[in-house]
C-alpha cells in the first residue's frame, strides 16, 4: 500500500477515535456514545418547521387508548403549547 | 413544564404529544432510568405505549393534557420531535415557538419567556418547589 494511502487511512482512523472521545464526553461514557450513535441518531431530525408556517396536523390517541382528536382541534382561540416527549 | 403551565394556564392551553420513548430498556437506556426506576422497553404496540403513557400521568399526577402519537409516529414525524421539543402555536394556526431538539437545545424557560412576553411575568413568592423524580422530559 503506497504511504499515500497509509497516511490517509491513519489520519481517517485519527480523527475517528477523537469523534468518538467527544461523544463519549457529550453522551457520559463510551457506552453511551455507542448506543446514542445506535439507537438515538437515526430519530433525531432538525425538521424543517419554521416560525410562522403553519402548524401541522396530526391524529393522537386519548389515554383511554380508543378515542382520537386531533392537534388542530385544540389550537384557535387561544396559544397552544405543544409538550412533546416521553417518560423515559 | 408544569410550573411554567400552572403559571400560564389562565391565558395558554397545554397539550403533551407523548411520542416513543427516549431511553427504552432495550435501546439506550440511562443509569437515572435505573435509579428512578423508569424501566421500559421500546413499545411495539399502541396499547403499550397507553400504558406507559397513563403509568407517567399516575406517577406524577401530571396536570396537563394529554394525547399519544400512535405508531405511525406521525406527530412526531411532523414536528421532528423525538427525543423532545416545544413548540406554541399562535391563535392563527401558525408556529410562534419552534423549540430546539432536545436534549441539549430542550429549553422550557424560552417557551416561558414567550408567553411571558405577551401575558406578562409570573412571579412566585417562594422558591418553586424541585421537581420530584425529573427523568422524564415531560416533567
Amino acid at each position: 500500500m503506497s504511504s499515500f494511502w497509509k497516511w490517509t487511512i491513519g489520519v481517517f482512523l485519527v480523527l475517528l477515535v477523537v469523534a468518538f472521545v467527544i461523544l463519549s464526553k457529550m453522551a457520559g461514557s463510551p457506552r453511551d456514545a455507542y448506543f446514542m450513535v445506535r439507537y438515538a441518531l437515526p430519530h433525531m431530525h432538525r425538521g424543517n418547521l419554521k416560525v410562522g408556517d403553519t402548524a401541522p396536523d396530526a391524529s393522537l390517541v386519548a389515554l383511554d387508548g380508543s378515542s382520537r382528536f386531533h392537534i388542530r382541534e385544540r389550537t384557535g382561540a387561544r396559544p397552544l403549547v405543544v409538550i412533546f416527549g416521553s417518560y423515559t | 413544564m408544569t410550573q411554567i403551565y400552572n403559571d400560564y394556564k389562565d391565558h395558554a392551553d397545554f397539550l403533551t404529544v407523548y411520542v416513543r420513548e427516549a431511553h427504552p430498556t432495550d435501546e439506550w437506556q440511562m443509569k437515572s432510568n435505573v435509579k428512578e426506576d423508569v424501566c421500559y422497553a421500546q413499545p411495539k404496540t399502541l396499547a403499550q405505549r397507553v400504558a406507559i403513557a397513563n403509568d407517567f400521568i399516575k406517577r406524577y399526577n401530571y396536570p396537563i393534557a394529554f394525547g399519544i402519537d400512535d405508531m405511525s409516529n406521525a406527530a412526531n414525524n411532523a414536528y421532528a420531535a423525538w427525543p423532545e421539543r416545544i413548540y406554541i402555536i399562535d391563535k392563527d394556526g401558525r408556529i410562534a415557538y419552534r423549540g430546539g431538539m432536545g436534549p441539549f437545545d430542550y429549553k422550557p424557560d424560552e417557551a416561558r419567556a414567550w408567553l411571558a412576553a405577551r401575558y406578562g411575568t409570573v412571579k412566585h413568592d417562594a422558591p418553586a418547589p424541585a421537581p420530584s423524580t425529573p427523568t422524564a422530559s415531560l416533567q
